[in-house]
């Protein structure tokens, strides 16, 4: 039995779930719960709505241009029943799903890169702009803070480049080094101080 | 060799088969007098394919196919497919055809030259069909009946049409086929020649209460009298008999 996609949000519709809707020249559509055909029916665009994989697809959050991508197909042309095909096509599976995962990681991590700089830019900015908000007295410190972390960030940025062989390890550094910074705050009249914080 | 049939109680045999020259297929679940009347002539000479397409019996008027491929609508599952497949001698295309016209035996009428279609298929299909089965399509008619497979039984030497075909009509259409066509019906007047019956190039099984008459008409036009059957296999079959077994 095959197991089809939503035609909406493009999750797999199990049997005894959802609802098909045949239109009139013959087109199938599943549904694979009430909300997608609900939508369906108020003929929402699904490449409009963020929730769906259609989107994702059609706004570069997902690997769309892959060859992992094209073994999972509807064929309309079957080949003979043969024991060592089905033995081989199997064990390829698994394969190729492994290799699906790395790759979809990396793409992840492509297209969250320079995040963090973008946010740290921003922030500079804000804190920049908003200067008339401290006492006078403050604004030379700091603008000094300030550019110290830029210049840690630039840093960590450059290391990031160099480390993408493995995930997990970098992910575990930074969370090592998040624990080891301390947390600043601004106290009025006493300028930058340490900041108290339970981890 | 002309027989009668009937598939539980029906006489629309070509309904519930398809026959070519190099497979038959058959719906599963009829009564074994069905299946003997297809065995006794075709057992090791060509595979009898019990099958399903869509989870219904209806496969002749389904399927579409002739001695080099095979069509199958869209709604055939893929079990389905398969069972074909590995049932069905591997020099056999098999194509599943997307197509909002899923009835491919009523709009498909084939031998193993040419293909007349229905005129409203879409442009991919008439190429697919071309390609898989290997034949030149034409889009047309059967006395203005778009179903040409429903009104007519094709071939390689000859073909019947829908008993109200005018005289031109024939003389067009036999002239596109190049074989001799003759206006007749089956299964007591039924115009439905295509779903009345199944035929190939040595043999044809019409419903049981095909007539005497129609019958004899039935083994003129394709050929089917004697010193056609397969023991004058030396003759006019030869080269498909031939052909069908490699």
């Amino acid at each position: 039995m095959r197991i089809e996609t939503c035609y909406f949000c493009s999750q797999p519709c199990y049997p005894s779930k959802g609802i098909t809707f045949v239109r009139n020249d013959a087109k199938v559509f599943k549904f694979c719960r009430s909300k997608c055909h609900k939508n369906f029916k108020m003929k929402r665009n699904p490449r409009k709505l963020a929730w769906t994989k259609s989107f994702r697809r059609a706004h570069g959050k997902e690997m769309t241009v892959d060859s992992t991508l094209q073994f999972a197909q509807r064929r309309n042309i079957p080949v003979r029943y043969n024991r060592e095909l089905v033995a081989t096509t199997l064990s390829a599976m698994q394969r190729v799903s492994e290799i699906r995962a790395r790759r979809e990681r990396q793409f992840y991590k492509n297209r969250m890169r320079g995040n963090k700089a973008t946010q740290m830019e921003a922030d500079r900015k804000l804190v920049a702009e908003n200067q008339h908000l401290l006492p006078p007295q403050y604004r030379d410190q700091v603008q000094e803070v300030l550019d110290v972390e830029a210049q840690k960030v630039d840093m960590e940025l450059a290391e990031e480049e160099d480390l993408e062989v493995e995930e997990e390890e970098r992910l575990k550094e930074e969370k090592s080094k998040m624990k080891t910074k301390r947390k600043q705050r601004l106290v009025r009249g006493e300028g930058v101080e340490e900041m108290d914080v339970d981890e | 060799m002309a027989v009668r049939a009937s598939f539980e109680n029906s006489n629309e045999v070509g309904v519930f088969a398809t026959l070519t020259n190099s497979y038959s297929l058959v719906a599963v679940g009829a009564s074994e007098n069905f299946y003997s009347v297809f065995e006794a002539e075709l057992q090791d000479v060509i595979p009898i394919c019990h099958c399903t397409i869509a989870g219904t019996r209806i496969v002749g008027r389904l399927t579409a196919g002739n001695r080099k491929g095979l069509l199958v609508p869209t709604s055939t599952t893929d079990q389905e497919l398969q069972h074909l497949r590995n049932s069905i001698p591997d020099s056999v295309k098999i194509q599943r055809i997307e197509e909002r016209l899923s009835a491919l035996g009523n709009v498909i009428c084939a031998n193993d030259h040419v293909a007349l279609v229905h005129p409203d298929l879409e442009r991919e299909t008439e190429e697919i069909i071309a390609d898989v089965l290997g034949v030149e399509v034409f889009r047309q008619t059967i006395a203005d009946n778009v179903l040409t497979g429903s009104y007519m039984a094709l071939s390689n030497q000859g073909g019947i049409v829908h008993p109200r075909t005018s005289i031109q009509d024939q003389d067009e259409l036999s002239s596109l086929l190049q074989v001799p066509l003759v206006a007749g019906s089956v299964n007591r007047g039924s115009p439905v020649v295509g779903a009345g019956m199944v035929v190939n190039d040595w043999m044809a099984v019409t419903g049981l209460d095909t007539t005497a008459t129609e019958l004899s008409v039935v083994e003129s036009v394709f050929k089917l009298g004697e010193g056609m059957a397969p023991g004058a296999i030396n003759t006019t079959n030869k080269e498909t008999m031939v052909e069908s077994f490699y």
